[in-house]
This record gives C-alpha cells, structure tokens and sequence, in this order.
C-alpha cells in the first residue's frame, strides 16, 4: 500500500522529516505518535502527496508518487483533519461532494450519501447546515464524507483531538469497526496514546521528524526508546539513574541508593529507567516469598489518587518519587498516607532508555 | 435646503416622465460601470485567489503594489490611460480614445485593485487547510478553487461592491479619457460636473439623485445575492 525511503522534507529550508524507510501494508491500521513539532501532520501531508520531497522515494497503490498523477492517486484515499472542514451548505451535499468530483450519477449518490450517513448514526443530520452541527456531530459528518466513496486508504489528523472523552472513544471504536470490516488501510495521526491503545495495531513513534519506533502500542507503552516518548505515554516512573559496570557485572543505581543487576549482555547507555506503575508492587505476605527475585525500596505513602478500577499511590522514597498502581480494594484498605511502604519491581521489567 | 428638495422633485420628475437624456445617461453609466467592473472583477478575484494560496518571493511587496492601487486617485488613472490610448500612444492604434471602451478600461484599472485587495483579504480569511481538504476528497484544482470562491462569496461580494462604488462615483478617469460627449461617453457624474460648471445646480442635483437612485439599486440587487447565501437550519 505504501512504501517511503529514504525521504527529506524541507520547510522554509529547514528539514523538517527524514524517513529513512516506512511501510504500510493494506489494511493495516496504524498511528503515528510523537510530541509537538515531531512531523506528524507533515508525514501525512507528504502521503497525501502535499509536500514535495527533495530526496528519497514514495511509492502508493503501486505508483511511484514522483512521476504519477496525484490526482487519481488521491481519488483512492481520503484525508480528515483536527478541524471540521465541511463547507457552507448542508451535511447531504458535503457528503455528496467526493462523489460529485468522481462524477456520479445523482441516484446512485441519493443512496451512497444515506449509507455513510447510516453508518456514522448521522442519518437525521442530511437537510442541516453544516456549520450549525454540534463537534461531535461535525466529526461524525467528516468521517461519513471521508468514507463514503469507500477509499482505500484512510489518512486521520488528529480528527477526534478537540472531542469529549466519550464521543472520541465511541467515534474511535465506530471508525475502526468500518475500516476492519471494509478492509480500509487507516493512518491515525494523535498525540493521545489512549486513542492509539483503542483504535491501532500498530504505532509508529516520530521525534524530530524521525521515526524512532515502530511496534505495536502495547509494547511501546511498556519499553519506550526514550524518555521523550516515556512521558508522551504518560509512563508512571521516569526514574534518573546511573549504569555502573564492576567486572563482568552491569548495574543500575537509583538516585534513592538502591541498586540492581543487569542481565544484559551488553552495557545500556542511560539515564533514566522507566518503570509502569502496575509493575511496582507493596511487598506484603504474599509477595515475600517471591523477595529473592525482587527489588525492594521504602518509602511513605504521600498522596493517593483514585481512579476506576486501580488507584495511585505515590510513595517519597529517599529523594525518590514513585507511583504505584494497586486495585481500589488494596489502596481502600490497606493504605494510608504517611504510612511507611515496601515497593517492590522485577528488574525485567524496568527499562533503561 | 429648498435647492435640494427641488434637485429632489426634479429627479423624480425626469425620472417620471421618461426624459430621453437622462435615461440615455444613466444606463451608459450603468453599462461602462457594469462592464469595467466584469472586467476588473475577472482580473482581480483570480489575483486574489492566486495571493491568497500561493506562497512566493517578493509577494509582500506585490501585496503593497495592490494596496497602493486600491488608493490610486482617479485623475492620475485618467492621464495615463490618456498617454497610451492617445494617437501617438502605444495603444493609440486602437482608436478607442473618446470612446466608452477607453472609459471602460480606464474605471477597470481603477477598481481592479479593489476586487483584487478585498478578494484577497476575503479568500486569507478561510481556513488554508480547506482546500487541502478539497483536494484529499479528490477535487481537481479548478474545482477546489472553485468551491474556495463560493465558501468566500460574502467577502467577494463586498469586494464587487466596492470596485462597483468605486468605478461608478468617479469623474476624473472618465472625463479624461471619454471626454464628456453627448449621446456618446456622457455619463452621471461628467453630466453632473458639467451642469455644475454652467451653474444649473438643479439639474446637477437631479441627475446625482438618478446616479443615487441607480447605484442603490444595483448595490441593493448585490446585497440581496449576497445574504441569500446564508441560508437557516432547515
């Protein structure tokens, strides 16, 4: 479906994406993530074939973009942006209008325009002004007028970013559910890692205009690269750390004194370690068995934040600001603030960026 | 106070009674102002499509040509019309000099750059990612640009009224270059300049409420097309 290599793109003659090699095969849906100014939206305007490319090769549906007619490429795949781009006249001939530029009959779109409509549960909204459409509605309006002449590939700008936390996750599963069953290659551009977990199989992590990792979501919320894209998926410990070597041994010392072997084979070069809150447990009865295993560190509970289904304890240990992630039941009964705490992690579960 | 009342009855009263002359001058005003307008409007909406998408080296300096030319003064227009279409001018091979079509394209050289600042200013104003998104649906260029134009239609309008205001009140370009001749380039405000000169205020007064009466009416007919654009949720 596409194939990038080795492309750079200047803006007011500074690179602002390197793409060294990007491939997206049919079907796939996938995301792009990255902080501010990482060329999220650059990468899905140089698709979208916006941009020029002064090196490199991009290939889609097949066609080498470079000496292809970009308007019949663009004719297969279809682009939403952040905001509602619908024009001045009503939700039926904004939706119309794809079908319109590929000059179909009026019957044909009577029943195509009423389908997407169905399908994005925005049927009663055809004879309304665009303009007067709540957000939600507009969005809903942009992905029928997206669809509706069935692309084969779908580019997202960050559609859903100015939306309620409900409406963009009922959007998200609505929109994932169309394109798996109509075979629809999608590319999700969001700085939401929560948006990526719902809607993608695969995300791709871009910083600086660089892509600097490509796994699928669930792995990199648990071994991010760096600590850049550590906070941008909100990870619970971004601890700073030093790797020592004695002999043959490595070692990772926290700033609150404690320390770890790493059974790396060879020597990272980091500074931070990243440890998720759900993989920092209170040492308890039970756990005590399993010490041998563990690393332990104390420290007082100073805050306890609720939240639907796990609760965060943040524990002050030694200069040290841990969180951890325990069941409601657990933080309801068993924790107080200022109570003195035993945390425990598994060293193979940190990881040293 | 008396003098404009009677200007006033007087209007009415030409207007009433079909007088030949005034009729005859008041629909060539509406014909050289109504074309030097089309004219000036199929060059400066285009221009201000062009300004407002295309990014370029020198593009502020030719926004400030633009803006400078929305203030050109008329007299200053006329004379350099007058300098090319004249005999021995570079245009002077035309023949059109004294005629409504130097007058036209003298009032088109006027109001092109108001059509073109204000379709401009109209055009900057819509979201730069709409035509992109036009584009993504898979629109060609001239149909992006196209529904760019009907997405602006409010500010385009204006932009048609002003180059209209401004061609059909002006007298120096037209005076110059078509030369005042009865039954030939005789228009409302060279006729009013005139009877002002030979000291008839009345008629003078007549004829600027008949230039009034008309430029209402058209400015009207443009307001009209331009709010039925605007249209309620059904």
């Amino acid at each position: 479906m596409l194939e990038i290599a080795d492309i750079k793109v200047f803006r007011n003659k500074r690179q602002t994406l390197i793409i060294e090699t990007l491939s997206i095969a049919a079907g796939e849906i996938v995301a792009i993530v990255g902080p501010n100014g990482a060329g999220k939206s650059t990468l899905l305007q140089l698709i979208n074939m916006h941009l020029s490319y002064k090196t490199g090769k991009m290939v889609l549906f097949g066609e080498d973009v470079a000496g292809a007619d970009k308007h019949s490429l663009r004719l297969r795949s279809s682009m939403v942006f952040q905001e509602a781009m619908l024009l001045d006249d009503t939700v039926f001939d904004n939706v119309a209008l794809a079908l319109r530029f590929r000059g179909m009959a009026e019957r044909e779109i009577q029943a195509k325009v009423n389908k997407a409509l169905e399908d994005f549960h925005c049927a009663h909204l055809a004879t309304r002004m665009a303009r007067k459409l709540s957000g939600g509605e507009a969005q809903r309006v942009c992905l029928a007028r997206a669809l509706v002449y069935e692309p084969e590939l779908l580019l997202l700008d960050e559609p859903f970013a100015a939306l309620d936390s409900p409406t963009r996750n009922t959007l998200l599963a609505e929109l994932r559910q169309v394109a798996i069953a109509r075979g629809t290659t999608v590319i999700l551009v969001s700085h939401s890692f929560n948006d990526v977990l719902y809607f993608a199989e695969r995300a791709v992590v871009l910083q600086d205009g660089c892509i600097v990792q490509d796994d699928m979501p669930e792995v990199i919320l648990r071994r991010p690269v760096n600590a850049i894209i550590a906070s941008l998926i909100e990870m619970d410990n971004i601890l700073p750390c030093q790797v020592k070597q004695q002999g043959e041994d490595i070692f990772v010392q926290l700033v609150n004194g404690v320390r770890f072997a790493w059974k790396g084979k060879t020597m990272p070069v980091a500074t931070v370690c990243c440890l998720p809150g759900d993989a920092l447990y209170i040492v308890d009865e039970q756990l005590a068995y399993q010490h041998n295993l563990l690393i332990v560190m104390e420290g007082n509970v100073s805050q306890i934040v609720p939240g639907l289904g796990m609760y965060r304890i943040m524990v002050e240990s030694q200069g040290l600001s841990l969180t951890v992630r325990v069941p409601r039941e657990r933080a309801a009964s068993r924790v107080a603030i200022g109570m003195q705490l035993k945390i425990a992690f598994n060293p193979s579960e940190a990881q040293l960026v | 106070m008396d003098s404009i009342f009677s200007g006033l009855l007087q209007a009415l009263y030409l207007l009433v009674n079909g007088d030949a002359e005034v009729y005859e001058v008041a629909i060539l005003t509406i014909k050289v102002s109504g074309f030097a307008t089309l004219l000036s409007v199929s060059i400066g909406i285009p221009v201000g499509l062009w300004l407002a998408l295309k990014e370029f080296p020198g593009k502020r300096f030719f926004l400030s040509l633009i803006n400078f030319g929305m203030g050109l003064p008329p007299v200053v227009v006329g004379l350099f019309v007058s300098l090319f279409l004249w005999r021995y001018g570079p245009l002077g091979m035309l023949g059109i000099m004294y005629t409504v079509w130097a007058m036209i394209i003298a009032q088109a050289v006027i109001a092109s750059p108001i059509v073109a600042g204000l379709s401009f200013a109209a055009l900057s104003g819509l979201n730069p990612k709409l035509r992109l998104q036009l584009l993504s649906l898979g629109a060609t260029e001239w149909q992006a640009n196209w529904l760019l134009i009907k997405e602006a239609k409010l500010g385009l309008l204006a932009a048609v009224m002003a180059g209209f205001g401004g061609v059909v009140s002006e007298v120096g370009a037209s005076m110059m270059v078509g030369g005042n001749i009865k039954g030939q380039t005789r228009v409302l405000t060279t006729a009013t300049v005139m009877e002002v000169g030979k000291g008839n205020y009345d008629i003078a007064l007549a004829l600027s409420f008949v230039l009034l009466i008309v430029v209402y009416g058209i400015v009207a007919l443009l307001t009209y097309m331009q709010n039925s654009g605007k249209r309620d949720s059904v």
